[in-house]
């Protein structure tokens, strides 16, 4: 958590909140900067299961200024991304019940979110005439899941945060890279000074190589 | 069995959100049946996860918590009406992936080959169509700027790269000019969706390419 967050949600009281404030500034005391998986988890299941203000608070604290950088690393203006930031936690309080731990980790799920939502913006720049609230698939619930599949979210996470780990920093890079920007390759060439061609064969490289070290952790 | 899959890198395009509208609903059709692929796209977003949580965090604006609690309470339990699209009969049960999507009624562009229009929500002018051609028929001759994505939903067709059933989706470049004829024992119906403009050539060609305003 950045210092300013702490310092505006501190500061500011305002009379229908001031419960939730209290709560969610002793919440905050304690955070460093890091959520777990597991707290994440428990935060989302109160503000599904009761619409708890200080628990979505709390989550809006640490994704909020993280969907916010990672939209503007995808090229987006300051403005902007804090108002997909925005739209992205929004979309989080209204879809809490059909988060599923058993298919994703949290961040996974907002990251989707905030994805589709980014998506959406770029649709509406390009072809303001388009439907509006059109009816997204990935927003319902899928079959249900079983408790082998459970288990398999949760690994799903710790083998893709060891795999990324064990890749060269450069193909962590050129994979990090790949998920900020609408034309990431050429940006990315661009950005790294080297040809399309080359970033394309490095991308093609970076996936190998996770592909082999993914598969090996199973 | 399913034999032909996205590349690494298009399932990477589509779960980081970079693959255009069209190629997005033929992937996720093909991802909807093939369990290998959506266990890698499941790995790919939680890869961007993953990023997000390792990102450097942007402070929000002084006031960010407070629009955002104003703004639970106003539109928190809204429920958004979606528009169902208008879809036609057109005698196959459409795959999941494509429930947003209107499809419009077959329409003749040749001997043995119809075709029928698929709109995505995402994007009103994205390229994506539905192919019907019957036994033994070729698919319409072309060549595209970018890559083509098809999927086969039923019976199967075959190029110089090999043979496509239900569940298998080709992927072909620019560099390809290929025209995949369809298996004698039946017709086969399939999506595709072009990165790019598509230029068909040929006698259908002629036939499809207004229709594609192209």
């Amino acid at each position: 958590m950045d210092a300013s967050g702490y310092e505006f949600i501190a500061g500011t009281v305002s009379r229908t909140f001031d419960h939730t404030r209290i709560e969610m500034a002793m919440t905050m005391r304690a955070d460093t900067g890091a959520l777990s998986a597991e707290e994440a988890k428990r935060l989302l299941a109160a503000v599904a299961e009761g619409r708890d203000r200080a628990a979505f608070a709390t989550l809006f604290g640490f994704y909020a200024p993280r969907l916010k950088a990672f939209m503007m690393r995808s090229g987006m203006a300051v403005s902007t991304a804090e108002d997909i930031a925005q739209e992205t936690m929004l979309l989080v309080w209204k879809k809490a019940s059909y988060f599923d731990p058993a298919r994703a980790g949290v961040s996974t799920w907002i990251f989707t979110i905030g994805r589709n939502v980014r998506i959406d913006r770029l649709r509406r720049e390009s072809r303001p005439a388009a439907v509006v609230n059109a009816f997204d698939p990935s927003d319902e619930p899928d079959s249900p899941v079983s408790g082998e599949a459970a288990v398999m979210a949760a690994e799903r996470d710790e083998r893709v945060r060891s795999a990324v780990a064990l890749l060269s920093p450069e193909q962590a890079d050129i994979l990090r890279l790949s998920f900020f920007g609408d034309k990431p390759q050429s940006e990315i060439a661009s950005q790294l000074r080297i040809p399309l061609g080359t970033v394309k064969s490095r991308v093609r490289l970076a996936l190998s190589r996770l592909r082999l070290i993914l598969d090996d952790l199973k | 069995m399913i034999n032909h899959h996205p590349s690494d890198e298009t399932l990477l395009r589509q779960a980081s959100g970079s693959l255009e509208a069209g190629p997005r609903i033929v992937v996720a059709v093909h991802i909807g049946g093939c369990p290998a692929c959506a266990e890698r796209i499941a790995q790919f977003e939680a890869t961007g996860g993953l990023f997000l949580d390792e990102i450097e965090p942007q402070a929000m604006s002084d006031d960010a918590l407070d629009r955002q609690m104003a703004r639970i309470e106003v539109d928190g339990e809204r429920r958004e009406e979606h528009s169902r699209p208008t879809r036609a009969d057109i005698g196959i049960r459409l795959p999941a992936a494509m429930d947003g999507c209107g499809v419009g009624p077959w329409r003749w562009i040749g001997p043995g080959v119809r075709w029928s229009r698929v709109t995505v929500p995402q994007d009103a002018g994205a390229n994506v169509m539905l192919l019907k051609v019957a036994a033994g028929r070729r698919m319409p001759e072309h060549t595209h700027s970018g890559y083509e994505y098809t999927q086969v939903l039923k019976g199967s067709l075959y190029d110089a790269r090999g043979r496509y059933g239900p569940g298998d989706l080709d992927e072909a470049d620019d560099e390809v000019q290929h025209q995949p004829v369809v298996d004698e024992s039946g017709e086969c119906i399939c999506i595709a969706a072009l990165e790019g403009q598509m230029r068909l050539r040929g006698f259908f060609g002629r036939l499809i390419q207004p229709l594609l305003g192209g």
